[in-house]
Formats: C-alpha cells, sequence, structure tokens
C-alpha cells in the first residue's frame, strides 16, 4: 500500500528531535519591555537570550522560541496567548 | 525580576479610569459576541495558521480556559484597585482628591495578573482603533491617549519588576 503524504512526514520527522516548534511574530502593540519579560519569565531565557530573540522578533517579523513534542509546544502558545503576544505552533522547517 | 512585591503609586482620577476599562474588559469577555469579535480574536489568535482543522479544534480545546483565566486577571486587577476602599466611578471623583495617590502593594500573582491585562487591555484597543504601525497616534482620537498612557503604566510596572 502507499502511505499518505502526511504518515510519510511524520515518520521522517522521528529522530531529529521532535518535529514542532513555537512560533512567536511581530505585532505593532506589544512593547519590546514586555516580550523580553515574557521570554525570562516563562522560558527562563537569560535577559541576553530573552533580548535576542525579541529583536529577532521585531527585526525578521519573528522568531521560533522553543521546539520539542507538538504537545509542548501547545502548551507554550497558549501560555504565549495568555501573556497577548501572537504565537503559533509548526512542524521544524530545517 | 519576580518574587517581589512592587509599589505602584496611582492618582485616584487614574485607578477609577483604570477600573472603568477593566470593567469593560469583564463585559466584553462575558458578552454574547465574543466569538465573533476582532479583539477577542486578536487574544486567541489561530495556533495552526496553514492548517484550519488543527487550528479550529485548538481553540476548541483551549479557549473557553484562556478566557477564564483572562477573566481571573482581571478580577485581581480590580481588587487590588479597591485593595483600600472601594474605586468611585470616574464622574464621582471628587475634583480635590482626584490627583491624591493610591499606593498599591502588589505581590508576584498580582502583578502577573496586572501585566498581562494591561497588555490585553492595549490589543483591546489598538484592534478598535485600528493600529497597525508602532507610531500609530491620532490627536483627535482620545482613545489613543488611553492606549499610550496603559503602555506608560506597562513599562512603569515592568521597570519596578526589574529594580
Amino acid at each position: 500500500m502507499t502511505l499518505p503524504l502526511e504518515e510519510t512526514d511524520v515518520l521522517s520527522s522521528v529522530g531529529e528531535g521532535a518535529g514542532w516548534e513555537t512560533v512567536v511574530w511581530n505585532d505593532p502593540v506589544n512593547l519590546m519591555s514586555y516580550v523580553v519579560h515574557v521570554f525570562r519569565e516563562y522560558f527562563g531565557y537569560s535577559p541576553a537570550r530573552a533580548e535576542e530573540l525579541m529583536l529577532a522578533v521585531h527585526h525578521r517579523g519573528h522568531a521560533i522560541v522553543a521546539e520539542g513534542a507538538r504537545e509542548q509546544m501547545e502548551l507554550h502558545v497558549q501560555a504565549m496567548h495568555d501573556y497577548g503576544l501572537w504565537a503559533t505552533v509548526r512542524r521544524t522547517r530545517s | 525580576m519576580t518574587g517581589q512585591t512592587v509599589i505602584l503609586e496611582m492618582a485616584r482620577r487614574e485607578a477609577a479610569h483604570l477600573a472603568d476599562l477593566v470593567e469593560q474588559f469583564a463585559a466584553l469577555l462575558d458578552s454574547d459576541s465574543v466569538d465573533g469579535d476582532p479583539a477577542i480574536a486578536r487574544l486567541s489568535p489561530d495556533a495552526y495558521p496553514e492548517d484550519s482543522a488543527a487550528a479550529d479544534e485548538f481553540r476548541r480545546l483551549t479557549r473557553s480556559d484562556l478566557l477564564e483565566r483572562r477573566r481571573a486577571d482581571s478580577a485581581v486587577v480590580l481588587a487590588s484597585l479597591a485593595e483600600d476602599g472601594a474605586v468611585p466611578r470616574i464622574a464621582d471623583v471628587d475634583d480635590d482628591v482626584a490627583m491624591d495617590s493610591r499606593v498599591l502593594t502588589l505581590d508576584p500573582a498580582e502583578s502577573a495578573a496586572w501585566l498581562r491585562t494591561l497588555a490585553a487591555l492595549r490589543l483591546v484597543l489598538a484592534s478598535r482603533l485600528g493600529v497597525t504601525a508602532e507610531d500609530a497616534h491620532d490627536d483627535d482620537d482620545p482613545r489613543f491617549g488611553v492606549y499610550e498612557w496603559l503602555g506608560y503604566r506597562l513599562e512603569g510596572l515592568l521597570q519596578a519588576l526589574n529594580e
């Protein structure tokens, strides 16, 4: 039988990490200092790492803030939404 | 940056305005039109922009809890504003004492609720105002003044937490 494409995709992602990522997108409303605070507070990132991720969101339009299992990424996205950040889940693209 | 108590000073008139905004927000969360409201949509954006079935499923499973946490945060903010006496309606604030400061003491959980609520109020206002750029402003629309004041308060609270 032929496997549907989606299933092939799932299989190919096994072994190269958990295959999902949490992406935070730029918006014109949230303050830069607030975004840094959220990254430090929620993910426990260092001030330098949090600042770096915030700047990536700001200048490149988005940043991958976490990678791992899908369920874990969904929890992160829920938390980001609680803070008012615009976050999404997707398969890792590398 | 966390774990400490924060002292916040706020004029009585300001506290009355903030309480009014938070009450409006809480009413929006409880309104029948919550599902079609673009501001609420911004507070619970698509988790899977490229997969509408997964996005719908995520929203179905998480949205009511998210709105419930928003309600809880709002209640915390209103409670801390009323810590040393009920906050009067804006129109009932006596001009003689309007600029007198109220001193609010926020524990870490309260600060967190304040941050999330101030950020949410800005998102709701930005949605109503059609803000699409960071420097959006219109001198003729007083809501921009409110929007910027919320940003000033949010920034101040973040600074206090970092001290």
